[in-house]
């Protein structure tokens, strides 16, 4: 956490773009590492957005396309050249867990102010179940994900 | 598809046998692989429904199903299919068609299916990875409730 006037508390944080114009914010200790044209392998009966391990220091990490559940379908033409490793801790004081999420452009850094907070967008209607909290960055609004819920299972009943 | 109770804990570093249906590996516990058969000893006559036939084995019949690699129930036999595996637990019985069957010398260290991934019913329970790629880790009761699930489905589908 940095402290850019007296008062205002700001962070650092990582614009995500997970498909075409849809984009959402994870902070920045939270993306871990970038893999480019990830070599994704496929687990049959799994849901249409998480079908997916990628190989990561020894690691199978799930990885979820937050495009195609925000569009209720899988991604006919994804252009998902890029994967995010996210880490995130599932309860306080937690060792963190690792997932990757799909993403088609490199990540951006921002500065973030407390100020900066908004609604979440009303559409996709999904963003509810995604993020917990919203920043306003330009004219858009960015989404902060909600990481331990993405990757605990919580958009299975969505 | 119904949602699917969910299924007991099992031992995930039991032995098990490979079966590979098109290009993928499934691995079931050893203990359950009854037995390896021919697919000219099914009698397509003695069908339950969506079976391919049945075989006769220690006087009881058996029914033998085709799952694709991605378990997709399916009428017919891809022609990769060699051999049949009985599989029995004790509870449920049956056969399922396979293009191989190995014996694994080693159990690789099995990951457990994450939360994300795991859709109500799935019978896959974790992931290994193996020198031909990723292996999903079941076992007989998580297929036949796979099988019955895929069947009710079909028969819905029917109406």
């Amino acid at each position: 956490m940095l402290r850019s006037e007296p008062g205002v508390r700001e962070s650092r944080a990582w614009r995500l773009t997970l498909g075409e114009g849809v984009q959402a914010a994870v902070s920045e200790r939270e993306l871990v590492h970038l893999v480019e044209t990830p070599a994704l392998l496929t687990v049959p009966t799994c849901p249409y957005f998480c079908q997916w391990v990628l190989v990561w220091h020894e690691r199978l990490l799930p990885t979820i396309d937050l495009a195609a559940w925000l569009q209720g379908a899988p991604m006919v033409n994804g252009d998902r050249t890029l994967a995010g490793i996210v880490a995130y801790q599932s309860a306080p004081d937690a060792m963190p867990d690792y997932g990757a999420l799909l993403l088609t452009k490199i990540p951006e850094r921002l500065r973030v102010t407390d100020d900066l907070a908004c609604a979440l967008p009303e559409h996709p209607s999904g963003w509810r179940e995604l993020a917990w909290s919203c920043f306003r960055q330009g004219e858009a609004a960015l989404p902060i994900l909600d990481l331990p819920h993405l990757f605990s299972g919580g958009l299975l009943n969505c | 598809m119904k949602t699917l109770p969910s299924m007991p804990t099992a031992n995930l570093d039991q032995p098990r046998v490979l079966v590979t249906l098109d290009d993928r590996h499934w691995l079931l516990p050893q203990t359950e692989a009854y037995s390896l058969e021919s697919l000219l000893d099914i009698d397509s006559d003695v069908q339950s429904t969506h079976s391919l036939g049945a075989l006769a084995l220690a006087g009881q019949w058996w029914p033998v199903y085709s799952l694709s690699g991605e378990l997709a129930l399916s009428a017919t036999l891809p022609e990769s299919r060699r051999l049949c595996l009985l599989l029995d637990n004790g509870a449920d019985r049956f056969g399922l068609a396979a293009d191989r069957v190995e014996m694994l010398k080693s159990a690789p260290t099995p990951f457990p299916l994450p939360a994300c991934m795991a859709m109500p019913g799935s019978p896959v329970q974790a992931l290994v990875q193996l020198e031909t790629g990723l292996g999903y880790v079941t076992d007989t009761e998580r297929l036949a409730a796979w099988l019955t699930a895929q069947m009710e489905d079909a028969d819905n589908a029917e109406v």
